[in-house]
C-alpha cells in the first residue's frame, strides 16, 4: 500500500469543533524561546502531528489545530516553552477517536 | 443531588472504569468524569489487553457481544534488518481455552463497552441514583485544603468527595498538581507511540493471517523497524483491521532528528510488513506517549491525603520482551485503588496513612513485582545492541541458513560465527547472552 504524507494521515483524524474558526488553543508555545535559546528544537521532530514546524528562515512555528493530544511535547520540551492543557470539550479543538 | 461523593474518579479509561466497577459493586456513591464525548473517545493504545482481570470485572465476557476484537491465539517476535525478517513464531491450541490470556482491542470501542458494563453495575447498586459516569466534562484542577485533596473543579462547577482516584492517563497534570510528581517530567522514561489502523476485508484478513474462530495474531518487531531509534514495532490483528505502529524512545528520536511518521512509512514499506498490509486502507492515525517501564519514571508515592493514582497516570507499563503490558496494569491498579477506597469508606479514614495500603498491595501484586524483577530487561531492550546489532546478526545468519546454493555448504555453527563476526564480535554476543540470561 502506498505511504501517506502527514497531512493525509491527519486527514483521517476526526476533531471536535471541526468547523469552528475560533476554537480556543489548549497548548500555548512561547516560540521566542524556541527561536532564541533552545539548543535542539526537538518538538519540530518528535511531534507526531507536525504541529511544530521550522520555516525556511529557521523560525519555529506552532499550531494547535492538528493536535491529537498525545502529550509528546509536554514531555519533550525541556526549555519551558510549552504550556500544556487538555482542550475544553466545548470551546477547544481536540481529537475524537472512532477506533483508538 | 447532593454534590458530595464517596469517591471521584478522573478518567474513563481502563484504570478508571475498573475502579468504577469495584465501587459500583460495593454500592459506593461515586462520580467518574471523562473529558471525551464517550469513554474511549480520547484513548489510544497499541492494542493487546493481557491477563485474567477482565474476567474478574466482566465474568464470561467472551459470551456476550464484547468490546474486544480478537482473542490472541498466535504470537510472533520478529527481528528485522533492511531486507529480512527472522521470526520466533508460536501458535498453540492451548491459547484457545477461556479464560483467554490476551485480547486485541481498539480503545474507542473497548472502553465504551466496558463503560456500558459499569453502568449496568451502577444500575444494580443501592447507590444507583447517586452514582454516575459523566462524559464531556474536563477537570481543570483538584480542590485542595491544607495539602489534602477534597474534590475537583470543572469549569464553574465544584464537586467534593472523600477521595479522588486519578486515572487521567500518561499526561498526568492533576497528579503533578497533587505534588506526587514534579511539575515538569523530562522525556527520559517515555516514548512516542504512533499507530495506524488499517482496514482489511475480514475474509482477506483471516485468510492472510490464517485466523479462525475469532482468533488473532500479535507480532512485535525489533531492529530496522525503528531505523536505529530505541524501541520497536507492532502489528495486531483486529476483527476487520490491523493495528500497526511503533514505539520510539522520545529522547533518542529527538537526538537522531527523525520524525515518527517518517519511520512509520519506512516500517510499512519493509517487504515483510508491506505484504501483510497489501490492499489495506488506513482508517485512522493516532499517537500517544508511552512509558518505557523504567521504575525511575513511576512516582515514589501513588497516594496522598484524599488521593490515589492508577494506571498510566502512575506510569505503570512494562515491556520486558515477552509482551507489552500496560492495560492489564491499569486494570489491576484501578481495582486495587478502588478496594482501598472501599476500606477507607468503611473506616472513614482517607488520610495518606490509610491510603498507603493501595501502594502496599500494588507492590505485592504482579504489577510492581514484575516491574522490579524485569528492570534489567527494560534497560537491556533499550540498549542499541538489542535494537541494531542483534537483529543484524540474526537476519544475516537466517540468510545463510536458508539459502541453498549449488556449492558446498558450511556447517550451521560456522555460519553463525561468520554472521557474528560480520556485525559484532563473539565477545559482545557472549556479554549479551549473559545479560539476557540474567535479566529476561
Amino acid at each position: 500500500m502506498s505511504n501517506l504524507s502527514i497531512s493525509e494521515r491527519l486527514g483521517k483524524v476526526a476533531y471536535r469543533n471541526q468547523g469552528r474558526s475560533d476554537a480556543r488553543a489548549h497548548i500555548l508555545v512561547d516560540t521566542a524561546i524556541c527561536n532564541s535559546t533552545c539548543p535542539h528544537r526537538c518538538t519540530t521532530y518528535v511531534c507526531p502531528a507536525n504541529c511544530y514546524t521550522e520555516d525556511d528562515h529557521g523560525h519555529v512555528h506552532f499550531q494547535f489545530e492538528d493536535c491529537i493530544e498525545c502529550g509528546t511535547c509536554l514531555y519533550a520540551c525541556d526549555q519551558g516553552a510549552v504550556t500544556w492543557k487538555y482542550p475544553d470539550p466545548e470551546a477547544g479543538r481536540g481529537v475524537n477517536w472512532s477506533l483508538g | 443531588m447532593d454534590e458530595r461523593f464517596d469517591c471521584i474518579i478522573v478518567g474513563g479509561g481502563i484504570a478508571g472504569l475498573s475502579a468504577a466497577m469495584i465501587l459500583a459493586r460495593a454500592n459506593r456513591k461515586f462520580l467518574l468524569i471523562e473529558r471525551g464525548e464517550f469513554c474511549g473517545a480520547k484513548n489510544v493504545s497499541g492494542g493487546v489487553l493481557w491477563g485474567a482481570d477482565l474476567q474478574r470485572l466482566v465474568p464470561e465476557y467472551w459470551e456476550q457481544e464484547a468490546g474486544y476484537e480478537r482473542v490472541v491465539g498466535h504470537r510472533r517476535l520478529t527481528f528485522m534488518d533492511e531486507q529480512s525478517a527472522f521470526s520466533l513464531d508460536f501458535k498453540s491450541d492451548h491459547f484457545n481455552q477461556p479464560p483467554f490470556a490476551g485480547v486485541t482491542v481498539l480503545r474507542a470501542r473497548f472502553d465504551e463497552w466496558l463503560a456500558s458494563r459499569v453502568q449496568e453495575a451502577i444500575d444494580q447498586s443501592t447507590a444507583a441514583d447517586e452514582s454516575l459516569l459523566a462524559t464531556n466534562v474536563l477537570v481543570d484542577s483538584l480542590l485542595m485544603e491544607d495539602g489534602r485533596v477534597t474534590g475537583i473543579r470543572a469549569g464553574e462547577e465544584e464537586f467534593f468527595s472523600d477521595v479522588v482516584i486519578l486515572a487521567e492517563g500518561v499526561n498526568n497534570l492533576l497528579t503533578r498538581q497533587a505534588g506526587l510528581q514534579p511539575a515538569y517530567v523530562p522525556a527520559d522514561h517515555v516514548a512516542v507511540g504512533v499507530k495506524e489502523v488499517i482496514g482489511l476485508d475480514q475474509k482477506v484478513l483471516e485468510d492472510r493471517f490464517q485466523l479462525r474462530d475469532g482468533l488473532g495474531l500479535t507480532n512485535e518487531f525489533v531492529g530496522y523497524a525503528t531505523r536505529g531509534v530505541e524501541g520497536g514495532g507492532f502489528l495486531y490483528t483486529n476483527r476487520e483491521s490491523l493495528s500497526v505502529g511503533l514505539v520510539l524512545g522520545m529522547k533518542d528520536l529527538g537526538e537522531k532528528k527523525l520524525k515518527p511518521y517518517d519511520i512509520l512509512n519506512d516500517f510499512k514499506a519493509h517487504p515483510a510488513i508491506a505484504d501483510m498490509l497489501a490492499g489495506g486502507e488506513v482508517l485512522e492515525y493516532s499517537a500517544h506517549v508511552v512509558s518505557t517501564g523504567d521504575l525511575a519514571g513511576v512516582p515514589d508515592k501513588l497516594y496522598g491525603d484524599g488521593v490515589l493514582v492508577a494506571g498510566e497516570a502512575a506510569h505503570l507499563l512494562l515491556n520486558a520482551g515477552r509482551a507489552i503490558q500496560g492495560m492489564d496494569y491499569a486494570m489491576r491498579s484501578g481495582i486495587l485503588a478502588a478496594e482501598a477506597v472501599v476500606e477507607s469508606t468503611d473506616s472513614k479514614d482517607f488520610s495518606r496513612g490509610a491510603l498507603a495500603r493501595y501502594q502496599e498491595r500494588l507492590e505485592e501484586s504482579y504489577v510492581i513485582k514484575d516491574m522490579r524483577a524485569f528492570q534489567g530487561a527494560v534497560h537491556l531492550l533499550h540498549d542499541p545492541v538489542m535494537g541494531r546489532t542483534l537483529p543484524s546478526v540474526i537476519c544475516d545468519f537466517g540468510r545463510s541458513y536458508f539459502t541453498v546454493e549449488s556449492k558446498p555448504t558450511r556447517k550451521t555453527a560456522d555460519m553463525l560465527k561468520q554472521s557474528v563476526r560480520t556485525h559484532s564480535s563473539m565477545w559482545e554476543m557472549m556479554k549479551l547472552a549473559l545479560r539476557a540470561a540474567r535479566n529476561l
